[in-house]
Order: C-alpha cells, then structure tokens, then sequence
C-alpha cells in the first residue's frame, strides 16, 4: 500500500512538473507575444530599442527581485504551487500567505507530499477565484467605478496588505517571538534610519528573513 | 476614435480575454489534479475541502484590492491589458511603477491618457510582461532541479503525523521576516517618511496592522479556547475587513 502511495506520488509529481513546465511556456508566448498581436491589430508595433533600453532601467530590479522570489518562494509551495504562483502572480499579497493559511489549517508540513497537495489545491483556488473577481469586476465595472473610486472607500484599498501582515503577525509572531522579536525591532529601526528603504522594502525581505532563519535555526539546535 | 477607446475596443478584450481565460483552465487542471491525488494518497476530503474554502474566502477581499488597480491603470492603459496583467502574473506594486517607467522610456512622458499612442501602449505593454516573465523563466529551467536539491522528502519519511524537521521551522521563520520586513517600513514610515523621528508620517498603515492583529486574535480565541474551529475559514479574511474598515473611519474623523 506504502510503496503504491509513494508510485503514485511520483508520478503524480513528475506529471505535475512536465504540465507546469508546458504551461508556463505557453503562457509567456502568449504574454510576449500578446503586445506584437495587438501590435499588428492596431497597426503600431512595440519599439524594441525603448523595450531594452527600458528593461536596462526598470526592468533589471524586478529580475533580481524574481530570481529573489523564485529561491524563497518555491520551496514554500512546492511543484505544482510554485509553478501556479509565478503564472499568477499576486504573491507576496495574495498567493503565499493564502497557501501558508493552507497549509497550517489542514495541519500539512512543508516538503511533504501533503503540502504538495494542500498548496496547489490553495494556490488554483485563489487564482481563480480572483480571476473571477476581475472578470466580474470588468463586466460590471461602470456601475461598480463609482462605489469602489468613491474617496472614502480608498483609505480601505491602499491598506490591503498591511490588513493582510497585521492578521498574519499575529498568527505567527505569538507563538514565536523569540524569532520575531529581532528581525522586526532591526528593520523598524533601519527603516526609521533610511526612511527611503520603504521603496525597496521586498529586497529587505531578504535581510530579515535570513535573520530569522537564523534565529529558528539556533533555537532548533538548542531543542535537538 | 481617441486611443483609449481604441484601447478598449473588442479586439483587445478578445485577445486578453481568450489569454485569461486560458491561464483559468490551467488552474482547474492544477486544482482537479490536486484534488485527485490527495483523496487517492488518502487525505481527508473534509480537510481538502476547507483548503479550499478556506483559500476562497482568504482571496476575495485582496482580489477586490486588485481589481481596483485594474481601475486606477485603466485611465491611461485601457481596461483589456490591466485585467490581463493583474489576472496573469502580474502584481499590484509592480503594475504601475513599471507602466510609468515604460512610459517614460516610449518617449510619452509618463502614464496618461493625454500623451498615450498606440505604438507607445504596445512598447508599455511588451515591456510590462518581459520585466515580469523571470519567475516563470526560473520555474521552466530550475523548479524540478530546485526542489529535488533542497529535499522535497519520500512520502515515507514525512507522513503527517511524523515530527518536523528544520525545513518548516525556516519556512515559518521566513515568513516571520517578511512580515517583519513590513512591519518595519509601516514604522519606518511613520517615525521618520517626513524627517528623521519626527513621528509625521503616514500611521494609518499601523493602525490597520493593529486593528487586524486585534481581531486575528479574537479568531484565534474563539478557534482555541471556544472550540469553534469553523471560524478559521474567515479569520483571515474578516480581520483583514475589520482592519481595512478601520482604515475608513479614521480616514473620516
């Protein structure tokens, strides 16, 4: 029974990797390919001199910042997650604290062939259920502009994420502070010291997530 | 026919409408294929569905957030392209800060319905999704070789009720210093955005992280210590509610 449960993951798993890969392929033919179509529909193709000379400018940053994202993120939500998360996008917003939220309520540990299960499942859900979000927020968008644009609602959406880390500080800062309180008192004095730094603040990501890693890490040794 | 209106004509809503919904289809394979196997390797189909529930509930609030800058990046992009971009692998912090400097790069100056052309839309588009296609790039070359060297474990060695290892220690303590990266910049932000430790700055962000903490933990009271674990599907979502209506009505004092 063990050994045809551990069959089946594995081909489940190599499945998974070969569909992630052909789909992701496909998708970034169709999202580069995209602007030339629309291109030759409207009759103005992009000017590719102004792409790389963007790219050199703006773009350079977000690549860092996806090789950053694609080395922390993927282990946190496996094959299938990952490879879903990074067509979908929305992660540090939307797709890691929902898979994290997953994760702890189906009691799954990561790296196992259950979180496999429980992200993906996660991760598709929440992909589609904002992809549904949007579709009927373009469709009934003239009705709806009015109430979402109204001024009073905006304080409530440009404070979405930090509604989203006040909840998820509390679920994991309580039963960790030992690990919590350094990284949280550096940053908040980094940041007080070089308020500019808001700018960059997922490359701070880094910084303070190698110092709890740290930190759990000695804890762990401790408790071995 | 003004450029905006060229931009939301039906073609563009065709093309990035038949894109989205492609990426939709991908996602019911995922979910399906997922679901399947979980039920095959004998998890509780009880716990698979509260997965989803769960993650369903959790998303809608921030998909609203999203498809208001869906909203705020249609007066100067046309509606098509932003909901594709922020339906298909884009991000809400990414969207606009690559949209403007593309703009400035296609000579219209900066994002705005007045100066767009259509030669500069397409330059802002194809530049929009090369600057965000590496994530997908890594997955296509490294994910499987990535995973496999960092240790995604034999089922036998890590069924459910058997103890962690460090892996989910440092997953956890990763999370703990993004969130604390956040965390930081709102009191970075606040202490010293308008000169150092002047306390001018913007504390509605702190609020908002305080109000949903507060209420998380009403959750987690009611989930621990009253039995009512069906609240965790919600806990989320309705702290982050509470958080964002706070936002409202400081904002209106």
């Amino acid at each position: 029974m063990k050994e045809n449960r551990n069959e089946y993951f594995e081909k489940y798993n190599n499945r998974t990797h070969l569909l992630g890969r052909v789909f992701t392929v496909i998708v970034l033919v169709l999202l580069v390919g995209a602007p030339f179509l629309i291109g030759a529909v409207l009759g103005a193709s992009p000017d590719l001199g102004a792409v790389g000379r963007g790219f050199l400018s703006v773009g350079l940053i977000w690549t860092i910042s996806s090789v950053v994202e694609f080395l922390i993120y993927t282990p946190m939500l496996g094959a299938g997650g990952s490879y879903l998360a990074f067509i979908t996008g929305n992660l540090i917003n939307m797709k890691i604290p929902c898979a994290v939220n997953a994760r702890d309520m189906a009691g799954v540990k990561t790296g196992t062939p259950e979180n496999e299960i429980v992200s993906t499942l996660s991760i598709a859900t929440s992909s589609l259920v904002t992809i549904v979000v949007l579709a009927l927020g373009v469709l009934l968008l003239q009705p709806l502009k009015g109430f979402l644009q109204s001024p009073a609602l905006q304080p409530a959406f440009s404070n979405v994420v930090p509604a989203l880390f006040g909840a998820m500080a509390y679920k994991y800062f309580r039963g960790n502070m030992k690990i919590a309180i350094a990284p949280l008192l550096l940053m908040s004095i980094l940041f007080m010291l070089v308020p500019s730094l808001t700018g960059s603040t997922s490359m701070m990501i880094i910084p303070s997530g190698a110092l709890a890693i740290g930190i759990s890490y000695l804890i762990y040794r401790k408790q071995k | 026919m003004s450029v905006i209106a060229t931009l939301n004509s039906l073609p563009l809503y065709l093309i990035c409408g038949a894109i989205i919904a492609f990426v939709a289809v991908i996602c019911l394979v995922f979910m399906v294929r997922a679901y399947r196997a979980g039920v095959k390797m004998g998890m509780d189909e009880k716990v698979l569905k509260r997965v989803m529930t769960s993650s369903a509930t959790f998303s809608v609030l921030p998909a609203v957030g999203i498809l208001l800058g869906v909203i705020a990046l249609s007066g100067s992009l046309g509606l098509p392209w932003p909901w594709l971009r922020l339906s298909v692998i884009g991000a809400l912090h990414y969207e606009a800060q690559v949209a403007q400097g593309a703009a400035e790069h296609a000579g219209i100056g900066g994002l705005s319905p007045e100066s767009m052309t259509v030669s500069a839309f397409t330059t802002i588009a194809l530049l929009m999704s090369i600057c965000i296609m590496w994530g997908m790039v890594l997955s296509v070359l490294f994910n499987r070789g990535y995973l496999k060297k960092i240790g995604i474990k034999n089922p036998e060695e890590t069924a459910l009720n058997k103890k962690s290892g460090f892996g989910d220690m440092a997953m956890s303590a990763m999370f703990i210093g993004l969130v604390s990266a956040y965390i930081g910049s709102y009191i970075g932000s606040f202490v010293s955005s308008e000169g150092l430790f002047t306390f001018k700055g913007d504390f509605l962000p702190l609020i908002v992280v305080l109000v949903s903490g507060l209420v998380m933990a009403i959750f987690v009271y009611l989930s621990e210590k009253k039995k009512k674990a069906w609240v965790d599907n919600f806990s989320v979502a309705a702290s982050m509610l509470v958080g964002m209506t706070a936002a409202v009505l400081i904002n209106l004092l």
